[in-house]
């Protein structure tokens, strides 16, 4: 028999209130651990994201919405800029690089972006971090694909598998009956697959269109990326030409070609039009001095292209800024809020310990009997308000991992923002300290109504 | 050396509103004991004898005269000295048992032994032989699901885990029927001979006179100042 076994006891005759107060202060802890947490861990994943790029240029409606669609595949583009602009685009400034996409279709509910091999020669998704291959190698050709480290991991993907890509962005995302054929196997010959309706969505114009399984065009995995924890690692990649083909087979096929007599149902480069050419961003990086996110010629370059009302011309370090001073700000009072939930967790407990030293009064006073003095009761119920806390501290870091890890998923299924939790040690320890710190000063008020409890009264009231 | 020495014990209650300067309430001239004896206290309901047993125990200040256990003046002791002797010295049995509830009866024993400091790997070995000697079965049942009698004795083996030298007893078998409650006397009373501690058990309750070899009585000097509100200068 221990102090500590006492203190046990009694917080287990008193479950129900003990088992609550530990849940309000874990909830609390969790709170806050997950609002420092994601902040950081937020803010570097946005940092990530843009790369080394200088400039988005993209149909969007705003340089925001063009940031969040065309680097962080919150959703598909929705204006598409022809390529010949993009031809003309090239020639405006002394670009380092020049990157098209082109994001419309999906594979899985993942975004597939079609673009050129200058997005793995040139742009960089991180600064200073070119890409690297986990297995394989980057595409070479048309209906080669090149998927994101986390897109492999969640489809089970590897070299040499055969996959076929949905046009547009189904509702529900998840695996369609045969959409992948793994290495070894036969893939159908596309006379016996056809185009697989589905349902509709918001289609790469904006109008109403229907999402659809592409089974006439094979795509083979040649590569699979290392993770860059930023969002490209759910993102696949094919070559334009992959992506035009698939849109100019459902153009040809509303044409009527496929239903004159003797025509092949098959489309290939050769059948794209101007029409089928179409992108939906470009990532922009000046030619310049070093790895300087900021050349002596940005603004000007920027200020020449927002002259084309057609476009929107995004700074996505500006952007990602912008959009973390908002979210910032709201960070902010949730840390306030999280904070008066701490402290509301203290005062419970105090309440907790305080309503049940009327019910405590008897045993005190023969605990007092039994030879424990008035300090060692006190030292008792701080102890036991220190127990309360801590285990409301432990508690709350399992709850903040798990949340953290449930606002990773929904980042990445709503916004398409890779946020991996890190949870510092320190910040940890000094959040598990701050609360029994708290819990101490809080069971400070019953442990004076403990130590001052009347023995002789109190064993008078019992009798 | 006594195990009970009590001399001029007086302990004064407060006055009631209206009544100006308030008799002494309780008051013991002498009482003596040596260890092993047994003594019944006899004094009708609400004349003090809870209220001597709290200041024999050190759990009230008298207003004057001595309490000795074993020579210690248990009033000189302050804080944790008293309460600590208190512990090693003293076995109380209450009316109502007072068990600590949500422990089991092996805990509510080695409780005792806790807080009187003994050491930690004695607690079990000794709680064990005294639940043993006092024929607790279930010891490891919480007291709130024992029957009354078992109770009874887990309060008794309570009391007499640390070998004290004086053992109170605040109307011991009040709770109980009749038949039991002459079972349950017995039970103190050769538990506390075989210990060798003095036992001193107040009660009403006249069927017990028998029992006991000496029997004590309180004086109490106003009947008015019982309705009076307690002055305690309580420890």
């Amino acid at each position: 028999m221990t102090d500590f076994t006492i203190i046990l006891r009694s917080l287990r005759v008193r479950l129900f209130s003990t088992l609550t107060t530990i849940l309000t202060v874990g909830v609390a802890v969790a709170l806050i651990l997950v609002l420092l947490t994601m902040r950081n861990s937020g803010q570097r994943a946005f940092d990530r994201g843009s790369g080394d790029m200088h400039l988005l240029v993209s149909g969007d409606a705003s340089p925001l919405v063009a940031v969040l669609n065309s680097v962080f595949y919150a959703n598909p583009p929705r204006r598409p800029i022809p390529w010949d602009r993009y031809e003309q685009l090239q020639t405006q400034a002394p670009w380092a690089y020049a990157v098209p996409t082109a994001i419309g279709d999906s594979f899985r509910g993942m975004p597939v972006v079609a673009t050129t091999p200058e997005m793995f020669s040139r742009f960089r998704p991180v600064i200073n971090e070119a890409w690297r291959l986990q297995e394989g190698r980057f595409f070479e050709n048309d209906f080669e694909v090149v998927v994101g480290a986390s897109a492999a991991s969640t489809s089970g993907l590897h070299v040499g598998d055969t996959v076929f890509l949905t046009h547009g962005f189904p509702k529900h995302a998840g695996a369609v009956r045969g959409d992948v054929v793994r290495a070894g196997e036969a893939v159908p010959s596309s006379k016996e697959e056809g185009h697989e309706q589905e349902h509709h969505v918001e289609g790469q114009e904006g109008e109403e269109s229907a999402a659809h399984l592409h089974r006439e065009f094979g795509c083979r995995v040649v590569g699979i990326l290392s993770p860059t924890y930023s969002p490209h690692d759910r993102a696949i990649f094919t070559t334009l030409n992959s992506s035009w083909i698939l849109h100019a087979h459902d153009r040809r096929e509303r044409e009527g070609v496929f239903d004159k007599p003797g025509a092949v149902e098959q489309t290939t480069a050769m059948d794209l039009t101007p029409v089928d050419r179409k992108i939906t961003g470009v990532y922009l990086r000046l030619e310049g001095r070093g790895e300087s996110n900021a050349p002596a010629n940005l603004p000007q370059v920027f200020d020449m292209l927002r002259k084309d009302g057609s476009l929107t011309v995004a700074q996505p370090t500006q952007e990602v800024a912008t959009l973390f001073r908002i979210v910032d700000n709201i960070n902010r009072l949730f840390l306030v809020v999280a904070g008066v939930v701490m402290v509301a967790s203290a005062v419970s407990i105090m309440l907790a310990l305080y309503n049940s030293m009327e019910q405590r009064r008897r045993q005190i006073a023969v605990m007092r009997v039994l030879g424990a003095s008035a300090g060692r009761i006190f030292s008792l119920v701080l102890t036991e308000s220190a127990l309360i806390g801590l285990c409301g501290a432990v508690g709350g870091v399992v709850l903040a991992f798990g949340g953290a890890f449930a606002a990773r998923g929904i980042l990445r299924e709503r916004l398409g923002l890779i946020i991996e939790p890190a949870f510092s040690p320190q910040i940890m320890l000094a959040v598990v300290l701050v609360t029994v710190a708290l819990a101490c000063l809080a069971g400070i008020i019953p442990a004076m109504v403990a130590y001052r409890v009347s023995v002789a009264k109190s064993l008078r009231a019992a009798a | 050396m006594p195990a009970l020495a009590i001399d001029k014990l007086t302990f004064r209650y407060a006055t009631r509103p209206g009544v100006e300067d308030a008799p002494w309430q309780l008051s013991l001239p002498s009482l003596h004991m040596e260890a092993g004896e047994q003594a019944l206290m006899v004094s009708p309901s609400g004349a003090g004898k809870s209220t001597l047993l709290n200041l024999i125990a050190g759990l009230l200040d008298p207003a004057s005269g001595t309490v000795l256990i074993e020579g210690q003046n248990i009033h000189t002791l302050r804080g944790a000295s008293r309460d600590a002797f208190r512990g090693q010295r003293v076995g109380m049995i209450f009316q109502t048992f007072n068990l600590l509830t949500g422990f089991s009866a092996l805990e509510n024993v080695m409780v005792a032994l806790l807080f009187a400091g003994v050491a930690e790997r004695e607690h079990r070995p000794k709680a064990l032989a005294m639940l043993e000697r006092l024929g607790v079965r279930r010891i490891d049942a919480p007291v709130d699901e024992m029957s009354v009698g078992q109770q009874q004795r887990v309060a008794v083996a309570r009391a007499m885990v640390c070998n004290p030298a004086l053992v109170l007893a605040d109307e011991p078998t009040a709770s109980l029927d009749p038949a039991n409650a002459q079972g349950a006397m017995d039970l103190i009373q050769s538990v506390c001979r075989e210990k060798g501690a003095a036992l001193l058990c107040v009660s009403h309750d006249p069927s017990f006179a028998g029992r006991f070899e000496r029997k004590e009585s309180l004086t109490t000097e106003s009947a008015e100042s019982k309705q009076g509100r307690k002055e305690g200068c309580e420890s």
